[in-house]
C-alpha cells in the first residue's frame, strides 16, 4: 500500500470509528445481544444444576461471536447505503481494495471491542477454571478467527447490501462458509477452556485459522473490485 | 434486460428464432449423445459391479454395490462446482453471458449431485454402519456444499440487473469452491475423529481389486458424461430461454 493509501485507509477507518462512537448504538445493541445470549444458553442448556457446561463453552461462545457479527457487519454497510455516503466514496479516487481493508478494520475493532468486554463476563458465567496460563493461547485464537469472521463478512456485506434482500442474505450466504472456521475456532476454544489445550490439540487449529485468513484475505483483495463495483 | 431493448429496434444477433435453438444438443459430441454414452456406460459399469466385482463383506456385503454410484456421484459433483469455479473466473475476466450461463447450469447439477451423494451415502450408512446419518467429515462436507450452493440461488433470485447478477454469481462460485476444501479440513479437527469412511485412496495405490478399480472407473466415466450431456443441454436451454425472453418482450412493443 503506497503512503497514499495509507493516509486513505486512516482515514476512513477514523471516519467508520468517529461516527460509531457518536451513536454507540452498533456496539451497544452487540454487547446486549452477546450478554443476552448467555442467558439463553444457560437455560437452554442447563436442563440440571449439576450439568458441566465446559464442553459447550467454545460453541456457546463462537455462536455468540459469529452472530453478534453479523449484526456489525449489516449495519457496516447499511448506513453507508442508505446516506448514499458510498456513492460518494466510489467517486473519489481511493482503491477499492482500500476501502476494503478500511471496512475490514473497523468491523475488527468493534469485534474486537465487544470480545473485550463479553469475554470476561462470559468467563465468570460459564469457565470453571482459572486459564490464565492459556491466555495467550486463547487470545491467539480470538485474533485469528476475528480476522477471518471480518474478512470473509466485509466481502460478503459488500455483496449482500448490493442486492434487493439486503441484511437478509448476509446470514445465508456467511454461515455456511464461515462453518470451517467455527469448526476449528471452536475446537480450540473448549480445549483451552476445559484444560486439555495441549499443543498438539491447538496447533493444528491455529494453523487452520491463519490459513482461512490467509485464503479469504487473499479472495477478498482479488475479487473486491468486482463486488462493489458497478457491476 | 434495459440495456439490450434500447438498440432503437435494431435486432439484437442472439434474438433471431433461425439462431439453432438446438446448438450443443444433436452431433456426435452433443447433449444427447453424452446422454446414451453414459447410461452405455452406466448400465455395462453395474452389470460388471454385480457380476464380476467380488462382495465385500468387510465393507458392509452386498450393499457395498451402492459403492459403484456413490462415488462416481460424489465426484461429479466436485467436478460441476470445479466448473462452476472456473467458469465464474471466466465470467469475470471476459464478462461473457455464456460463462454465467455455463456456471448458473454446473451449480444447478453440482446441487443435485450432491443431493444424490447424501441420498447415496446415507442409504449405504444404514446398511453398513446402522445409522441414516453420522457426522463424518466426507458427509458433513457435502451437507454444508448443500447450504452453501443454495445460497447461490437465493443470491440470483435478489439482484434483478443482470450484469451485476452475473458477476455476483461468479464471485460467489469462486468464494464457494475455495470453502468446500477447507470445511473438509476443518471436520477433521473435531476432536472425536470419526472417521468411519473406508480410505481407499492412499499414497501407495488404491488397494483395490481390478475388479473392483475397473466397474468404478467405467461409473466414473458415465457420470462424468451425464453430468457433461446434462450441463450441455442445460447451457442450451437456458440460452433459448433468454432469447424466449427478448422475443417476449419484442412482441409486447
Amino acid at each position: 500500500m503506497s503512503a497514499v493509501g495509507r493516509r486513505q485507509f486512516r482515514a476512513l477507518l477514523r471516519k467508520d470509528v468517529t461516527s460509531e462512537l457518536r451513536t454507540k448504538e452498533m456496539l451497544v445493541s452487540m454487547f446486549l445481544f452477546a450478554v443476552l445470549a448467555m442467558v439463553v444458553f444457560h437455560y437452554a442448556f442447563s436442563v440440571r444444576r449439576d450439568v458441566d457446561l465446559t464442553f459447550f463453552t467454545g460453541g456457546m461462545l463462537w455462536v455468540t461471536f459469529i452472530f453478534g457479527a453479523l449484526l456489525g457487519l449489516n449495519r457496516s454497510f447499511v448506513h453507508e447505503k442508505d446516506e448514499g455516503c458510498l456513492d460518494g466514496l466510489l467517486l473519489c479516487p481511493v482503491d477499492r481494495v482500500t476501502i476494503f481493508f478500511a471496512k475490514m478494520a473497523a468491523n475488527l475493532v468493534f469485534l474486537g471491542v465487544i470480545q473485550l468486554l463479553t469475554v470476561p463476563v462470559f468467563s465468570v458465567f460459564f469457565v470453571t477454571r482459572g486459564y490464565w496460563g492459556d491466555l495467550g493461547a486463547l487470545l491467539a485464537v480470538l485474533v485469528l478467527a476475528d480476522l477471518g469472521i471480518c474478512a470473509l463478512g466485509t466481502l460478503l456485506a459488500t455483496i449482500s447490501m448490493n442486492t434487493r434482500a439486503r441484511d437478509l442474505l448476509l446470514p445465508i450466504v456467511f454461515l455456511p462458509l464461515i462453518v470451517p472456521l467455527l469448526v476449528a475456532a471452536t475446537s480450540a476454544t473448549t480445549a483451552i477452556f476445559a484444560q486439555t489445550a495441549t499443543g498438539d490439540a491447538l496447533w493444528p487449529r491455529l494453523a487452520f485459522l491463519a490459513g482461512y485468513d490467509a485464503v479469504f484475505l487473499v479472495v477478498a483483495w482479488g475479487t473486491y473490485d468486482f463486488a462493489i463495483g458497478e457491476g | 434486460m434495459s440495456d439490450r431493448d434500447e438498440r432503437s429496434g435494431q435486432v439484437p444477433a442472439r434474438a433471431t428464432p433461425q439462431a439453432a435453438p438446438t446448438a450443443g444438443v444433436g452431433g456426435p459430441l452433443g447433449a444427447a449423445a453424452l446422454v446414451v454414452y453414459a447410461i452405455v456406460a452406466l448400465t455395462g459399469g453395474l452389470l460388471l459391479a454385480f457380476w464380476w466385482a467380488p462382495t465385500a463383506d468387510e465393507m458392509g456385503g452386498f450393499a457395498q454395490k451402492i459403492f459403484f454410484y456413490h462415488v462416481p456421484i460424489a465426484e461429479t459433483a466436485l467436478v460441476a462446482f470445479a466448473v462452476a469455479f472456473v467458469a465464474g473466473i471466466m465470467y469475470l475476466a471476459r464478462r461473457d453471458a455464456r460463462y454465467d450461463r455455463l456456471g448458473l447450469v454446473a451449480v444447478r447439477l453440482g446441487l443435485l449431485f450432491s443431493a444424490l451423494v447424501m441420498a447415496t451415502g446415507m442409504i449405504w450408512g444404514k446398511a453398513a454402519w446402522g445409522v441414516w446419518w453420522t457426522w463424518e467429515p466426507r458427509l458433513t462436507t457435502f451437507l454444508i456444499a448443500c447450504l452453501l450452493y443454495c445460497g447461490y440461488f437465493v443470491l440470483r433470485a435478489t439482484v434483478e440487473d443482470e450484469s451485476r447478477r452475473a458477476t455476483y454469481a461468479a464471485l460467489f462460485a469462486i468464494i464457494a469452491f475455495v470453502d468446500v476444501p477447507l470445511t473438509f479440513f476443518a471436520t477433521r479437527l473435531v476432536p472425536e475423529g470419526s472417521q468411519l469412511h473406508p480410505v481407499v485412496v492412499t499414497t501407495t495405490g488404491t488397494g483395490m481389486d481390478t475388479a473392483v478399480l475397473v466397474p468404478l472407473l467405467i461409473c466414473m466415466l458415465g457420470m462424468t458424461l451425464l453430468f457433461a450431456g446434462l450441463l450441455r443441454l442445460g447451457v442450451a436451454t437456458e440460452a433459448l430461454r433468454e432469447e424466449l425472453a427478448v422475443l417476449k418482450d419484442r412482441l409486447e412493443r
